[in-house]
This record gives C-alpha cells, structure tokens and sequence, in this order.
C-alpha cells in the first residue's frame, strides 16, 4: 500500500500548489472576491507579523507530530486514520497527570510529555494488536478508536478523573513547571516546536539507516517478500502501530503543555485528519513532511485572517485541501493502474 | 517500448507452424497483434478468416460451467434467455468433432489443467477460426498429454486450419511442427523447415552464438540433511501429502511434476510460511510447525520463491538492499556495498550498479539477484523453486551452474521446477510428484523418462 501511497516528491508539491492555487482562485471569484485580495490576506496573516508567523508555527508543530505517526505507519503499510484519537488520549493524559503531580520543571515537562506519548501509543497499540492477533482492518479499527477516544476522554474529564469544575470538559490548569517555554516571547510557541524538528530527522535516520527502520519498509513495501525474508510482519504492524500513535499522542501533550496548559475535548480541530493529507503530501517522507506540516500550518493560521479581512469564508481552506489530496490521490491511482 | 519490430511470418493453411525465441523475444506480443489484441504500430496482419488465440495462461471464467466458457457472448438464445439444450448440444458436437472429450455442465475450477486447456480450446474451435494462435500450449501438461494435444492439433491443420504455435520447447518444435521461425530481440532471425533443421541449431539462433556450458558435478556427499517423513501442508492453492524423502549435504534433488501438483505447499512447509503434519528433521534437529520463516533462516535454510516479484524482492528498492533482503539481520550496514558487490559479479547482474531500481530490471536481472543472496547467505539447504522460470537461456545457465557449484561446495539443494530438462540436467536424484503425493524416486543413473512423465501424469 505504501508504494501506493508514495510519489515523488517534487512533482507532488507542484501539484499541490496549482491545485491551491488555481482552485483557490476559482472559489474565491465565485464568492465575488478578487483572489489577489484572498490569497494576500492569507500569506499576510500567517507571515505579516513576528506573532502570526509564531502562530503559523504552532500550526505546524501541531500537524508535525499527528502526520509523522501517520507516516510511520503508513511506511509499514498501515493505514492510521486514529491519530486524532491518539492525539486527544495523549492530550487528557499529559494534562490530567501534569496538574495531579506537581512535580519541580526538570521532571515536570518530561513526565507530561511521556503521559502523553504512551496513551497515544497504547491507543494505537489497540489497532496494531487487533491487526497482528487477528488481522483485523487498521482502517476501520482507528476510525472506531477515534470516537472512543473522544467519548473516553470526556468522559474521564467530567467523571472519575474530574480536576476542574464539573461539566467543564477541561483538567486543572497545569503549573507553570510542567508548561514548555516559549521560543519566542509573548507567543505561543514553544520548544515543541524544536522538538517535532528533532522527531522528524531521528524519525527519518531511524527509517533509512536501522534494521528496524529497514524491516518497517519491508513489510510495508513487498509484504509476501518481507515475511519469506524472517520478517515478522504482526510484530512489525503492532511495533509501528504504537509508535504511530506515540507520536500522536506526544503532538496531543505539546498541545496542551505548549498552547492550552490544560486538557480540553475539543483542543484538536481535527489534527489527525489533517495530518493524514500532510503525510500524503509529504510522500511519507519525514522532512518532506516538515515542509509540508508548515504549508498545512500557513493554510490554517493564514485561513483565519482571510476570513476576518478578505471575507473568504475558511471552508475555502478546507476545500482547496481536499482536492489537493484528491488530485495526488488520483496521480498515484492512476500511476498505480498503469503499472500493472 | 518496442517489442516486435519489422517481423513478417506467413503461415499456410494445414500447416503446424513453430514460432521460438527467448523470453523477451517478442513471440507473445507478435501473437497477440496478430489476433488483435494489440495494435501493432507500423505494419498489417492479412488473415483469411477469423483468427483464434489460445493464451499461455487460461483465461477462463472458474466458477462457470465449460458450457458457459465455451459459448461466452455467443449463446445460443430464445428470445431474452439462453437455450441451456441448445447450448449444451452444441459443446458435445464440437467435442465429438475434435475429439476433446468434455462435460459441458462440469464447473471449470472443479477441471485438472489439460481439460481446462481442452475447454480453452473449444472456444476457440466454436468460433471456427481459419488461424489458430497457441501460446505456450503445452506448459501445462503432462508429457503423456502432449502428445495427444499435437495429434489433435494435427488433425486440425489436415482440415485446413494454419495453426501457430508459440513456445521454447525445443523438442516439440522438432517433433510436431512441419516450419519454425525464429525470433530474438523481436525481430525475425531464421526460418526453416523443421525437417531440415535440428534443436540445436535453432537454440543457437535463439541465443545469438554458442549456448553456455553448464557446470560439472563433482563428487557426490552423502551427510544427510533434510529428512522428511509423512509430511503435509496446505498452501493457498496447493496441498502436499504424506511425502517422505530426504536431501543429503551436496546433492540435487529435483522434484519433478506439473505445476499445481502440491509443490508450492512444499515449498512453503520448507519455508517456514504454512504450518505442516509429519516430521521435519534437519541436521538432526526436529523442526516445528509453528517456527516463523525467520527461524528456517537461521537454520540456514533458505526458499529461493516460485514468484520473484512478490515474494522474493521489493521491486521499488535498488539492487543493494534487495541484496541484503534476509539477511538485515546479519550483515552490518557497512557490509551493504560489499553484499551487493559480490553478487553483481558472480551473477553478472546488469546493469551492475547497487544503485539500480530493481523493478526496471529484466527478469533474468531480477533472478539472479535471487539466486545470488541466497547463495552468498551460507545456506545450507536451498530449496529453488522454479529458478530459472521465465529468464533467458544465458541467465538459465549461470543460474543451474551456480546451484551445482554449491552442491559440489557441499550444499543440499532441492530444485523444485515444471521443466524435466531443467532437472535432468541438475538432479542427482528425481522424485516425482502427482496430485499433491510423491509417486516414484530415480537415481540419476536410471532416469527412465517415460516412466517419469507417466508418474507425472498420474498413471501410477
């Protein structure tokens, strides 16, 4: 499925950008806007200021995690449509245990990080086991995953795990030791943003120059030929199951610690899913995917102020989003078809 | 990509003409603009009347009746439905003219492979065809069969039919065929007529110079192996009973049969990928059933696989890391380049760049890739299945002489193959095998072909 999934690069991000572009254009004439208005309303609010690019950067960073658990899986031949489940559980445990442990700063941030990875990754270590035990469908098994995720969240929040005031949908508000530092004064982006740089490049030596990285590929890429080479292909998709959901659920903690500094149920505007056409765009490739994290983060943080100064309504983001994926989707479809 | 370029081939009316090459040679491709399958760029086929092509590979619709799949799109019909008496008349008339005898009611899938063909065939013959295109008609078919495929094809042409067949079966080209024309690189390279030619002179057409020697055997070992008692297994499409035999350190052992008779559940058993009954004992020690493949590979058994695309390579990556392919746990990455080195130059892959895709590769490229890891993995059983399958005569060669050279190096070797040349030229030993049984065991001394091909055929 991956070779599926993977195209080159270089061409992808060209079509990316005629697709937004063009039909971007075509959708703000039909809602009577000039797109030189639109488009420049956009790139001024992501870029326009010292803040709005920070803000623009908190976007990024927020897509980064979610889409590189994507990918990972997505290179093992798995397909991850839970990372905003994995994302949220990561979020409510970096929150719920930040605010219940205070705990000196050396340890706090750590240990709110680790929370977090580790629900996300036992989240997604539901959909790799159900797949490695009993071959069920990734698929459906994350897309599930996703609502119990959300309702378990909820539920926690407001029942036995309830910090703040009842029916709030929120933990306490985390101490000051277990928030990340700002990167850039009087914003709000933070060291996660650092922190996703690094993920992406380890991310990317794991897959290129280790065994397990190797394997990975393996399985994903020539399955039959992986197994018959002593490659244990239910290991593999349980192995990168949880590392995708790892590192969703480590995006859900930067969110919380970073941005929010508390749990909330509605701090993913859909990450997971954005993130699914983020991997995409960047060919699963870790830093093709930094580069497209950061397209991604101008869309949603420019997508406000266009909306504010332009009048273009956001849906135009979305939009242009979906036939963005829908176009590169197509190209491989197609490419794929051609092949056999 | 240009597969056929300039080729002019006339065939008469009565007439078995033989069309040879290598693969690659553009023979199928010729076949299949001639029936119209595709277009040809430059250039005509004039035929007088309809032309019928029988595929290499059944295209036949399974779970139909032989009824269904004979009069496909052409059922005899009253009003909206279809005339099931007619139908079924018509077949028997056909069959009863031909002399192929079928069941029009039988479902296909339920068929052994020469009736199938036979089926395949009728549909062809329904449509009357003044010429009849055979693709490799007889890779599926006991030696037994063959034969009486080319009398009934015999019969064909005395009625008129100019009938082509395709193959690289030298000694049916010589017995059967009254002209052969032969290809390479898809042109036309010589034309005889078959009586004033012989196999060999055609197979150095084919080759473009001398064919290569293969390697001499050396002296046999006799350390056993491999023992296998009663053994069964169930692949996806493939099952083995009770098979009882043994492969001793430096010998070949081949396994004759046609494909489909319980070899890929062998294989697999071997390979570590289905789960088997009986006794597996190799250097002494029992294997399991439930062992993964990787545990096989550390035993240094390895499966050289029946279908190199998929269960041998990963066609995106590059010649290095297929190299390395079972044994990424064993080599160091800085013993990468040195891997792949060292099977580009003994199997002289080209082009011989590590870097190379190899899915853009040839098969015969692709196999010795195979071949190579597997042999540069220390092995000390390899189990090659169906190694040579689809590769040029060249490529063929090096591939069986590299296998005796590890068997005069000392290691078992079982060469499954559906080619009993392949395995008269390799095997120390031969054991047949029929419907999913083993059915009779020679010594390379007292090889009895016929015999052989009626074992293989199911006549016990």
């Amino acid at each position: 499925m991956s070779a599926l999934l993977r195209g080159r690069a270089f061409r992808d991000v060209a079509v990316v950008i005629v697709v937004v572009f063009g039909f971007g254009s075509i959708a703000m004439l039909l809602a009577h806007v000039s797109p030189l208005d639109g488009f420049g309303a956009l790139f001024d609010g992501a870029f326009g200021t010292r803040s709005e690019l920070a803000e623009t950067l908190v976007q990024t960073t927020s897509l980064l995690f979610p889409a590189l658990g994507v990918a990972i899986a997505a290179r093992a031949g798995l397909f991850n449509i839970g990372a905003d489940g994995q994302l949220i559980l990561g979020g409510f445990a970096a929150g719920w245990i930040g605010a219940q442990f205070p705990l000196p700063g050396y340890l706090a941030i750590p240990m709110v990080l680790l929370a977090g990875t580790f629900a996300g990754g036992a989240w997604g270590a539901i959909a790799g086991f159900l797949r490695a035990r009993f071959g069920a469908n990734e698929v459906i098994a994350t897309l599930m995953l996703n609502y119990v995720a959300v309702l378990l969240a909820t539920y926690l929040v407001n029942g036995p795990l309830q910090q703040g005031g009842a029916g709030a949908s929120e933990t306490a508000g985390l101490p000051k030791a277990a928030q990340l530092p700002d990167l850039i004064a009087d914003s709000r982006l933070t060291w996660a943003f650092v922190i996703a740089l690094v993920v992406a490049f380890v991310l990317r030596w794991v897959l290129q120059r280790t065994v397990f990285g190797y394997e990975l590929r393996a399985a994903g890429d020539a399955p039959e030929a992986a197994k018959r080479a002593g490659i244990d292909l239910g290991r593999t998709a349980f192995v990168a199951m949880t590392l995708s959901g790892a590192l969703a659920g480590l995006g859900g903690a930067t969110i919380v610690s970073g941005v929010l500094h508390r749990f909330n149920t509605g701090l993913s505007p859909g990450y997971g899913f954005i993130a699914i056409a983020v991997a995409l765009v960047g060919n699963l490739d870790p830093l093709w995917i930094v580069v497209a994290s950061f397209a991604f983060g101008v869309l949603q943080s420019g997508g406000v102020a266009m909306q504010a100064e332009a009048l273009v309504p956001r849906d135009v983001v979305t939009l242009v989003t979906g036939l963005a994926i829908i176009a590169l989707a197509g190209r491989r479809v197609v490419a794929s078809l051609r092949s056999t | 990509m240009q597969a056929v370029d300039g080729v002019d081939i006339e065939l008469q009316s009565g007439e078995i003409h033989a069309l040879v090459g290598e693969n690659g040679a553009g023979k199928s491709t010729l076949a299949a603009i001639a029936y119209g399958a595709v277009k040809a760029d430059e250039g005509s086929v004039v035929a007088g009347g309809v032309v019928g092509l029988v595929h290499q590979h059944f295209k036949l619709i399974e779970r139909l009746r032989v009824w269904e799949n004979v009069l496909l799109n052409r059922e005899p019909r009253r009003g909206w439905v279809i005339d099931v008496a007619a139908a079924r008349e018509r077949v028997n008339r056909l069959a009863a003219t031909y002399g192929l005898a079928v069941d029009p009611d039988a479902v296909v899938e339920t068929l052994p492979v020469g009736i199938k063909q036979r089926v395949e065939l009728l549909r062809e013959l329904d449509r009357e065809p003044t010429v009849l295109l055979l693709d490799e008609p007889t890779a599926a078919l006991a030696p037994s069969e063959i034969a009486s495929f080319f009398t009934t094809i015999g019969a064909l042409a005395a009625r008129g039919t100019a009938i082509l067949v395709v193959t690289h079966k030298l000694a049916e080209v010589i017995a059967y065929s009254q002209r052969v024309t032969v290809m390479r690189a898809g042109r036309v390279v010589a034309r005889h007529v078959t009586s004033e030619t012989s196999a060999d002179a055609i197979a150095r057409e084919m080759v473009g110079g001398e064919v290569p020697a293969l390697a001499a055997r050396g002296s046999t070992a006799t350390a056993p192996l491999l023992e296998v008692r009663g053994l069964s297994a169930r692949s996806a499409t493939s099952t083995l009973e009770d098979a009882t035999f043994e492969v001793r350190a430096g010998e070949i052992v081949g396994i004759a049969g046609i494909e489909g008779n319980g070899q890929t559940a062998l294989a697999d058993a071997l390979a570590g990928v289905v789960p088997f009954t009986g006794e597996l004992r190799f250097e002494g020690d029992a294997l399991r059933p439930d062992d993964s493949p990787a545990s096989r590979l550390r035993r240094g058994i390895r499966v050289i696989p029946q279908d190199r695309r998929h269960e041998a390579l990963v066609l995106g990556w590059n010649v290095r890391d297929n190299v390395v392919l079972g044994r990424q746990r064993t080599l160091a990455r800085s013993q990468y380049a040195e891997a792949a080195r060292e099977v580009i130059e003994r199997f002289d892959v080209r082009p011989p760049d590590p870097e190379a895709t190899v899915g853009a590769l040839s098969g015969g490229n692709q196999q010795k890739i195979v071949v190579g890891r597997t042999l540069a993995a220390h092995a000390k059983l390899v189990v090659a299945y169906q190694p040579t399958r689809g590769i040029d005569i060249g490529a063929a060669v090096l591939v069986q002489s590299r296998l005796i050279e590890a068997r005069n190096a000392g290691v078992g070797v079982l060469l499954i193959s559906f080619e009993l040349d392949e395995i008269f030229a390799c095997a120390d030993r031969v054991l047949v095998i029929a419907n999913g049984r083993f059915a009779g065991s020679f010594d390379r001394a007292t090889i009895d072909r016929g015999r052989i091909g009626a074992l293989m055929a199911g006549n016990v």
